[in-house]
């Protein structure tokens, strides 16, 4: 009775315990992203350039241009030192605007423009994700 | 006014302060009188806190912006229902909602008739009150509603536009009801942890029932308008995003779902029962857990270490609960002697259910949190991106999906090789490889929904269309009961349906049109007629005009707009949904040139996503009957009833 017990616990941990670290694996695996400020990531460009980035800073006031052709939007993303420039397409908060304190998911290119595929706008208390 | 109401807070910190010491001195000396006083101040430290409401209400509404956050909240154009509404749209107001309804909820269920001798209602009390000291001194020292700043404005800053939203003038305070709530199970756990036998039973335990039930229906509600809000203002076209605010409160509203599934078989001295009390507790305890991390913004900054000020009491009112409740349940433990292991298969199919939410809780805990303890492993430190939060908690949910359809079955029956077991076999079996195979969780979801449903229906087929006509009709009580919670779980059905369809098929795309120009997303043809400006008091708008074909015909005309706010600065988009139930069609304009009136529109799909509002409601309407099923049985049989089914 002993015995069977110990099995079925142990039989139990490995399903659950192997179910979990597996899924667990995968969901990390696709969203893990650096996370850093645009003056922190000054310098940090070659090394990571092949990752997954998470980046804030905020919109470089007169940057914004719309290119209504492309349906995309670009502007840079300031720091208190370091800029850098930012390709965007999708849809657009609605607190979008200059100045204000955003959060960019995406990758860089080689051109040195980051590609951003999920664009967030913070609020003081809340920051509301938006689109892909 | 302005005197009266941080005057009305401070008394109300010194009340529970003074309630709370002297329970505690009453429960120790075996004092009645001192029950009694504790009993007084706890109810005077509402009346204060009533006044504080009322007072800052006043201020809110007649706009008196020398007060900080009347200032940061209001304007003098705006609608008064917002200004109303602008007491819970800041920390320091809704700290103040939550504290004020807890002592209220704590009032009415704990005050009067508490037992011959006052000590179980004193105790739970306590433990109340001791969460009331920290929030008033936090509400005092740190996050005052009432700080005035030392040059008065002109104006205030008024409301964000996006929160101006029937939605979310309601979806906070339906949140906070629910937190405030989960205050009553919590301390009717303490009061029964104090009991140092285990198998004693515990008084009152429709109470925490009752308000466990309450606590989850307007948690419900809360959650479920801030997903509609989300999908219909924001216009990106989902309703969910895992952000830490709103995992902050789905985490508690699982454990909760596990602690509503305890109380219908709770026994005292089982193991069901130990199970009910922990869950009590860590749902209060994830609730406080929310706030702090949202409110104080823990997670959402790029450092590692933003200074939370106060916010760490806390952190300090969290682990003074757990260690307290820690030293209880190990006295408990300790003296324990032969508790009823209660060990038959409807007791262990509850425990799987059990799990598996508190494994989902722990899933999505660690994925919020991960963000903030990554800075102490890793320069630049780690952050999740939403996907983890949909990879890691699909398989656990089509888990549940699974015991949704097989276990209030088994739970009634036992473990048979009826159809059900067979059907959640080879569902099983069909889901996986469908998900492994053909690599479409949403489909492995619908068809474990079908599952569902064939076992929902079956339940009633068996109640009405095959009962024997000379077996007794149950009481009414436990007919409604019983629909209640079948309500409930057609409405769980229907938003796994929603969330499987609009997040398994949908389509989203993105276009740039000239007038005349037009566009075929799925099977619809829309054309982009024409751009049409408007001009408001303090805003100017373009509407696209959108015609809406299916084959030749033309089905419906559609209008995006975005308002410019030239004051503010602001730009709000309205979107535009065209809604069945199949799927909606939803249009966002996501820009706009005016004189060449070309515009980019986003045009998403979303299968079956009506089925989640229309569930959520069922859900809430199911908790609603349970509710009265529950109280009423109360009054007529009182604690000693048995459990049905």
């Amino acid at each position: 009775m002993q015995h069977k017990a110990i099995a079925k616990a142990l039989a139990a941990i490995i399903v659950i315990g192997g179910g979990l670290g597996y899924f667990g694996y995968e969901a990390l695996q696709s969203s893990w992203s650096y996370y850093y400020s645009v003056d922190d990531f000054a310098g940090a460009e070659k090394a990571m350039q092949a990752h997954s980035l998470r980046l804030a800073g905020r919109v470089q006031p007169g940057s914004v241009a719309r290119d209504l052709e492309k349906a995309s939007l670009q502007f840079t993303l300031a720091g208190a030192q370091a800029q850098l420039p930012v390709r965007y397409t999708g849809v657009v908060p609605d607190n979008f605007v200059e100045d204000r304190e955003v959060v960019v998911e995406g990758r860089l290119t080689p051109t040195g423009v980051f590609q951003a595929d999920t664009l967030m706008t913070r609020c003081e208390s809340k920051y509301q994700a938006k689109g892909k | 006014m302005g005197e009266l109401g941080p005057f009305a807070l401070r008394l109300g910190l010194f009340l529970s302060g003074y309630a709370l010491v002297i329970d505690l001195l009453g429960l120790w000396r075996k004092r009645r009188e001192l029950l009694d006083s504790g009993r007084n101040a706890t109810v005077a430290s509402l009346l204060c806190l009533t006044v504080a409401m009322a007072s800052l209400w006043v201020l809110l509404v007649r706009g008196e912006f020398a007060v900080s956050y009347v200032a940061e909240h209001t304007s003098r154009t705006l609608p008064l229902a917002y200004k109303i509404t602008a007491l819970w749209a800041g920390a320091a107001g809704s700290l103040l909602l939550w504290l004020w309804l807890q002592t209220g909820f704590v009032v009415l269920a704990f005050s009067r008739s508490c037992g011959t001798d006052g000590r179980f209602g004193a105790c739970a009390r306590a433990a109340t009150n001791l969460v009331a000291l920290f929030f008033s001194l936090v509400l005092v020292f740190d996050k005052d509603p009432f700080a005035v700043s030392p040059t008065t404005p002109a104006d205030g800053v008024g409301l964000n536009p996006l929160l101006q939203h029937p939605a979310m003038a309601l979806h906070p305070p339906a949140l906070f009801v629910g937190y405030a709530a989960f205050a009553i199970p919590y301390a009717w756990t303490i009061a029964v942890l104090r009991q140092a036998n285990p198998s004693e039973p515990a008084p009152f335990f429709a109470r925490a029932r009752t308000w466990s039930l309450v606590a989850w229906a307007f948690l419900t509600v809360g959650i479920a308008l801030g997903a509609w809000w989300a999908y219909e203002e924001l216009g990106w076209g989902g309703y969910w995003a895992w952000d830490p605010v709103e995992n902050s409160s789905l985490m508690p509203w699982l454990t909760a779902t596990a602690l509503l599934h305890c109380a219908r078989t709770y026994r005292a001295g089982t193991r069901i029962a130990t199970w009910f009390l922990v869950l009590a507790i860590g749902t209060f305890g994830l609730c406080l857990f929310g706030t702090f991390l949202t409110r104080y913004g823990l997670v959402s900054s790029v450092h590692a270490f933003p200074d939370p000020g106060l916010g760490i009491l806390f952190l300090v009112l969290l682990i003074q609960i757990g260690v307290l409740a820690g030293i209880l349940f190990l006295r408990r433990h300790l003296r324990r002697e032969g508790i009823a292991s209660g060990q038959t298969s409807g007791v262990r199919v509850l425990v799987w259910n059990n799990w598996l939410m508190v494994l989902l809780t722990a899933v999505i805990l660690v994925g919020t949190l991960f963000p903030f303890f990554s800075g102490f492993l890793s320069d630049p430190p780690i952050s999740l991106k939403s996907e983890y939060f949909t990879k890691i908690t699909s398989p656990g949910g089509l888990i549940l999906l699974l015991l949704l359809g097989a276990c209030p079955h088994l739970m009634r029956r036992g473990f048979t090789w009826g159809w059900r077991t067979v059907g959640a076999a080879v569902t099983a079996a069909a889901a996986v490889s469908i998900w492994v195979l053909a690599g479409s969780p949403a489909i492995a979801y619908l068809v474990t929904c079908g599952f569902v449903g064939l076992s929902l229906v079956g339940d009633f087929v068996a109640r009405y269309a095959r009962r024997r006509p000379d077996t007794a009709r149950p009481p009414r009580r436990t007919t409604l009961r019983w629909h209640g919670a079948r309500v409930v779980h057609i409405g769980v059905l229907m938003t796994f349906i929603g969330i499987a369809g609009s997040s398994g098929f949908d389509v989203e795309k993105q276009a740039a049109l000239k007038p005349g120009e037009r566009i075929q997303v799925g099977k619809f043809e829309l054309v982009y007629n024409d751009l049409k400006a408007d001009h408001g008091p303090n805003f100017t708008a373009v509407t696209a005009d959108v015609s809406v074909y299916r084959g030749a015909r033309q089905i419906d005309s559609l209008a995006p707009s975005i308002a410019f706010y030239a004051q503010s600065g602001q730009r709000t988009s309205e979107v535009d949904i065209r809604r069945t139930l199949a799927g909606d069609l939803y249009l966002a304009l996501t820009q706009a040139d005016s004189t060449t009136k070309l515009v980019n529109l986003t045009i998403y799909q979303k299968p079956l996503i009506d089925w989640i509002w229309i569930g959520n409601v069922l859900m809430v309407l199911g908790a609603l009957l349970t509710i009265v099923a529950v109280t009423g049985r109360n009054r007529s049989v009182g604690q000693t009833e048995v459990v049905e089914e």
